[in-house]
């Protein structure tokens, strides 16, 4: 099997510390619900990842060097 | 309207009403089918009770007082003989009956699963799913069960007959039991069964002989175990479907004893919306408001269609209730509530499929409510979301060179026919007083004043004069538009940000709206007879905005690319060429009037001195008068020469397309972003103007002879395509020998089509190489494709060399008859000829048959460019409408109305693309440079802010300002 996390193209995808994510949450003043979602099964995620976690990607910008995204994880 | 405050809606609950409900808020009850009596007033308790509002103006509603107009109607009630079921919820009454208990109408699940569900719904509902799913899928697993696991009652499919009868299916022993035993008792000898006797049966099922002879003659019917028992020893089934109607009334008993917990796990809220109500005991009449009566030219009243509805179903309920108290026959009683069903079912929806719909006498089918709400011209898109607007007009537009890009020329007619109120002070009285004594129909004229105490007068030519010396400060002077008002312009189809832009109106005789050239490529616009509309801004604040957010010249960077949309196109562009490609000299005279509708009054320097001692400027220099002092470039401009301008000196290279076109010309998008909207503005105007005068100057025409060629060169076209049809038939020869070789992943045949193409295609090349030798840099046709202004020299290769291969889907033209294009040709013909290959150019002529391939490639060209905007239309609709709801909010992300987070940062990167400048071939690290040069120039931090202070933009008011916004020049008006 191919290990796509591998790939160049595909972004560094780290689970969150439920520390961290409080102040990601207060930063935008939202629920963890509210985050947008990633399916469980998305072969991008590290295996540790488990529905109800929140994801930080780091994907490389043209524009601004970095951009972060987090994702909750769904299902 | 007055004195009305603008309310803010808290929220909105959707859900079902209560009979009660229906009954406090109705005026009357109604009993009669009749409207009006022999005098024409209306009945009492009837369908036009005046208690349901006022529409004949002067009359005065019995429930409120109010006139019409202001009386906005009130409902009365029918009470229904029986229950009825509401179309619109047939869907989920078949879920509740398929998922609730028969007997104790609880829901047919567990504690446990019922849990489980209520928890899916809680966590659907925070990630905001569609909650359908789950209820449908609690409905799925309840309707599995056989039995309710609360009171143990056996359960029955249920069957729904659209659009609104169910049925209960149970399966029942067969009336002809007894044959179909024997039958099988028979057995089969075919199919190797055997004979039973019924010793034998009665020893298999363990039933009494005595019984199973009971059975045999049908004079017992087997019970369900004797049943179960017998069609397991013979293999058959005994039962057959017995469907049993369930009455609105069973239904509405069963959905009475549904208890509300079971109902959150449905998706429904109880408190709101008990699942009886969704069968009607009770029927609201629409206020007479939403269904007026006109009275027709004769006298005669004609009735709205739900009147016509209402009046069926009071009729249908009185029959119904004298029937039933006569203790008429079920069967009848039956007949009359379906009719009854029938006809409250199309009052709400006449379009429901296997119900024929209700017609009017004539004909045509009713337009009951659903209809007045669905589709196009229904009340939420044809009403609501879209309707006809005052202060708008739409006419045929045309090009006006001499207007600015930011102004549209309107029609004096329309000008006095759309207004802009004027709120009077001591400060515009004089002004406002003008106007009025102007009147109506003289141009800057006032149509209506308001006094101060609200009175609305109308400015007519007998009154203006009086009215005139009457108005003071504060009374309202709805003005007629002038030069300098503000307004929006649009075309259709606005596909984009810029197909809405706000203009300055000019106003002007004719019927026409007038606009610059140069915005014709945001618009989409030209002028074959294309239309455009206009609205005239109703208020302070939608004037502000539109002059700061909308004007043409805040829309010269356009969102897409990040590039100039407007810029100069067509004949600009090929006067600029004109210009600055050998950098021609002009005397004083000249150089002037090419500046002369420009800002530019002073010549600068002359730039030589010709041989008769005369001065010169060059065509370098008079273009840079209109460039900012300060600019510098440098780039590889359309020609493909190198373009340098340094200190706003226009110094090497040629203007055309890529230095100041529409579609990210050089120059103008520098300007834009360097020096600000209102100096590309100024800038695009002057280019246009002077490159007209700059093409007037030259002269500039194209005619046949500008596309014809020497005979020589003929010849050597001839020649050319001669030597390619000799290398066709080469090609065809060696194909038919076999010794063709296929080139890797093709077939034989396909090789052949490709190699045959591409000898045609570099013949046609050749063709217009020859050609091109014999045309000079000064034709026209060169002029404009070298410009890139129009056309290019494929354009060109086809008037005067070759036209070349005609394609249909990208293949040599193969239809036709059977094995051959036309009956001209043999079958099976490969030739260069045979498959639309046109020798001739436009102007020798085609000849009939390559006129008809041609016009065959054409028509593919038609078709797809119909398909294409068709179907990207809808695509963009449907686009359009998922997004709109996304906003960047002040915290740089972008959510949706339910507040879930889209983007973290509006793009990825928080930038508009108007406001960058980075593409992949220019990596600008501005804030880097910025911070360099600061950091040389100040010591401290402190220093550095003080001189930064916050930079804004000016405020761009008028044309009028542009003298002191635009390099200090001052330059006084040229009128």
């Amino acid at each position: 099997m191919v290990d796509v996390s591998q790939h160049e193209l595909v972004p560094e995808h780290t689970v969150l510390e439920e520390d961290v994510l409080e102040e990601v949450l207060t930063e935008y003043d939202i629920d963890r619900t509210d985050l947008p979602k990633i399916k469980r099964n998305d072969s991008a995620l590290p295996d540790e990842a488990d529905v109800g976690d929140v994801i930080k990607i780091v994907r490389n910008s043209r524009t601004t060097d970095q951009a972060v995204v987090y994702r909750l994880v769904v299902e | 309207m007055q004195n009305s405050t603008p309310k803010d809606i808290g929220s909105i609950n959707f859900g079902l009403m209560e009979p009660e409900e229906y009954r406090e808020m109705s005026a009357t009850k109604i009993i009669t089918a009749d409207t009006y009596d022999d005098d024409g007033f209306p009945i009492d308790m009837g369908l036009m009770d005046p208690r349901l509002g006022v529409i004949d103006p002067g009359l005065e509603c019995k429930t409120c007082g109010k006139h019409s107009g202001s009386c906005n109607g009130h409902f009365g009630h029918i009470e229904l003989a029986a229950p009825v079921i509401h179309v619109g919820f047939t869907k989920l009454i078949r879920r509740l009956l398929r998922g609730t208990c028969r007997e104790c109408s609880r829901l047919l699940l567990t504690e446990d699963e019922r849990g489980e569900f209520y928890d899916q719904i809680d966590e659907s509902r925070k990630l905001g799913r569609d909650l359908n799913d789950v209820t449908k899928a609690a409905i799925r697993q309840a309707r599995k069960k056989d039995r309710c696991p609360h009171c143990g009652e056996v359960q029955y499919d249920i069957d729904h007959e659209k659009p609104t009868t169910y049925y209960e299916v149970q399966q029942v022993l067969t009336s002809e039991y007894s044959q179909r035993i024997a039958g099988a008792m028979q057995g089969d000898e075919e199919a190797g069964v055997e004979r039973t006797t019924p010793d034998e049966l009665a020893e298999k099922t363990e039933i009494d002989i005595g019984r199973i002879n009971e059975i045999l003659s049908g004079s017992f019917r087997p019970r369900e175990s004797q049943r179960k028992a017998i069609e397991k020893a013979l293999d058959i089934d005994l039962t057959e479907e017995d469907t049993n109607k369930l009455m609105p009334s069973d239904i509405r008993d069963w959905f009475e004893a549904i208890p509300d917990e079971d109902m959150e796990v449905l998706g429904i809220n109880p408190e709101r919306s008990r699942p009886e109500w969704m069968i009607l005991t009770v029927l609201p009449v629409p206020p007479v408001t939403a269904r007026p009566s006109i009275t027709l030219d004769n006298g005669q009243r004609s009735e709205d269609d739900l009147t016509h509805k209402l009046v069926d179903i009071i009729r249908i309920n009185q029959r119904f209730m004298e029937n039933r108290e006569a203790g008429a026959p079920q069967l009848i009683i039956e007949d009359l509530w379906e009719l009854l069903q029938y006809h409250v079912t199309t009052f709400m929806d006449n379009e429901i499929s296997g119900t024929p719909p209700a017609r009017h006498r004539s004909g045509r089918p009713l337009k009951t409510l659903s209809q007045r709400l669905k589709g196009k011209e229904g009340r939420f898109r044809g009403s609501l979301s879209g309707k006809r607007v005052n202060f708008s007009a739409r006419t045929v537009i045309s090009p006006d060179p001499t207007l600015s890009l930011n102004e549209v020329g309107v029609p004096d007619r329309v000008a006095s026919e759309m207004t802009q109120t004027m709120n009077v002070t001591e400060r515009n009285v004089e002004e406002a007083r003008r106007y009025v004594s102007n009147g109506p129909e003289a141009h800057p004229g006032a149509n209506y004043v308001r006094r101060p105490d609200g009175r609305r007068l109308k400015v007519t030519e007998k009154n203006c004069e009086q009215l005139a010396e009457k108005v003071d400060a504060g009374w309202e002077v709805n003005r007629h538009l002038v030069d300098g008002d503000i307004v929006i312009f649009n075309r259709q189809p606005s596909l984009h940000r810029m197909s809405i832009m706000a203009h300055e109106v000019v106003v002007m005789p004719y019927k026409t709206f007038r606009l610059n050239t140069v915005v014709c490529p945001p618009y989409n616009a030209d002028f074959d007879g294309d239309e455009m509309n206009m609205h005239a801004l109703q208020n302070e604040e939608a004037r502000a905005e539109a002059r700061v957010l909308m004007r043409v010249q805040e829309q010269i960077l356009s969102p897409r690319f990040g590039e100039n949309i407007i810029g100069a196109i067509q004949d600009h562009i090929s006067g600029m060429y004109l210009l600055t490609h050998d950098n021609p000299r002009f005397n004083e005279t000249q150089a002037l009037d090419l500046l002369r509708a420009t800002r530019i009054d002073e010549l600068p320097e002359p730039s030589g001195i010709d041989d008769e001692g005369e001065p010169f400027w060059t065509g370098y220099d008079v273009f840079s008068e209109l460039l900012p002092d300060d600019l510098d470039l440098e780039f590889t401009g359309t020609v493909g020469d190198d373009v340098v301008v340094e200190n706003g000196q226009l110094l090497e290279g040629t203007i055309a397309e890529d230095e100041v076109g529409e579609f990210g010309g050089e120059i103008v998008d520098t300007i834009t972003k360097v020096y600000g909207n209102t100096r590309a503005r100024i800038f695009i105007n002057e280019v246009s103007t002077l490159a007209m005068r700059a093409i007037m100057h030259f002269g500039f025409s194209i005619g046949i002879d500008d596309e014809t060629i020497p005979e020589e060169a003929q010849a050597r076209i001839d020649e050319t395509i001669e030597d390619a049809n000799d290398r066709v038939e080469e090609l065809i020869e060696a194909y038919e020998r076999g010794e063709l070789e296929s080139l890797p992943g093709r077939t034989i045949d396909e090789t052949l089509e490709m190699k045959i193409m591409q000898t045609l295609s570099r013949a046609r090349d050749n063709a217009g190489n020859i050609a091109d030798e014999h045309f000079t840099d000064e034709n026209p046709a060169v002029v404009m494709a070298e410009s890139g202004a129009r056309g290019s020299m494929l354009n060109l290769t086809q008037m005067a060399g070759c036209v070349g291969q005609q394609a249909v889907r990208g293949e040599r033209i193969n239809r036709g008859y059977e094995d051959r294009t036309l009956s001209h040709y043999k079958p099976n013909d490969l030739s260069a000829e045979a498959h639309g290959f046109v020798e001739n150019s436009y102007t020798s002529g085609l000849t009939p048959r390559e006129f008809f391939f041609h016009a065959m490639g054409g028509r593919e060209g038609l078709v797809d460019t119909a398909v294409r905007t068709s179907k990207s239309g809808y695509l963009q609709r449907r686009l359009i409408n998922a997004l709109s709801e996304l906003e960047a909010q002040y915290d740089g992300t972008v959510r949706d109305t339910s507040d879930t987070i889209v983007q973290f940062e509006f793009g990825e990167d928080g930038t508009s693309p108007v406001k960058v400048s980075s593409g992949d071939d220019n990596d600008i690290d501005v804030e880097r440079i910025a911070d360099r040069v600061l950091d040389s120039e100040f010591e401290s931090d402190a220093e550095r802010r003080d001189f930064l202070g916050i930079k804004t933009e000016p405020t761009n008011l008028s044309e009028y300002a542009d003298d002191r916004l635009v390099e200090g020049t001052e330059v006084t008006s040229d009128d």
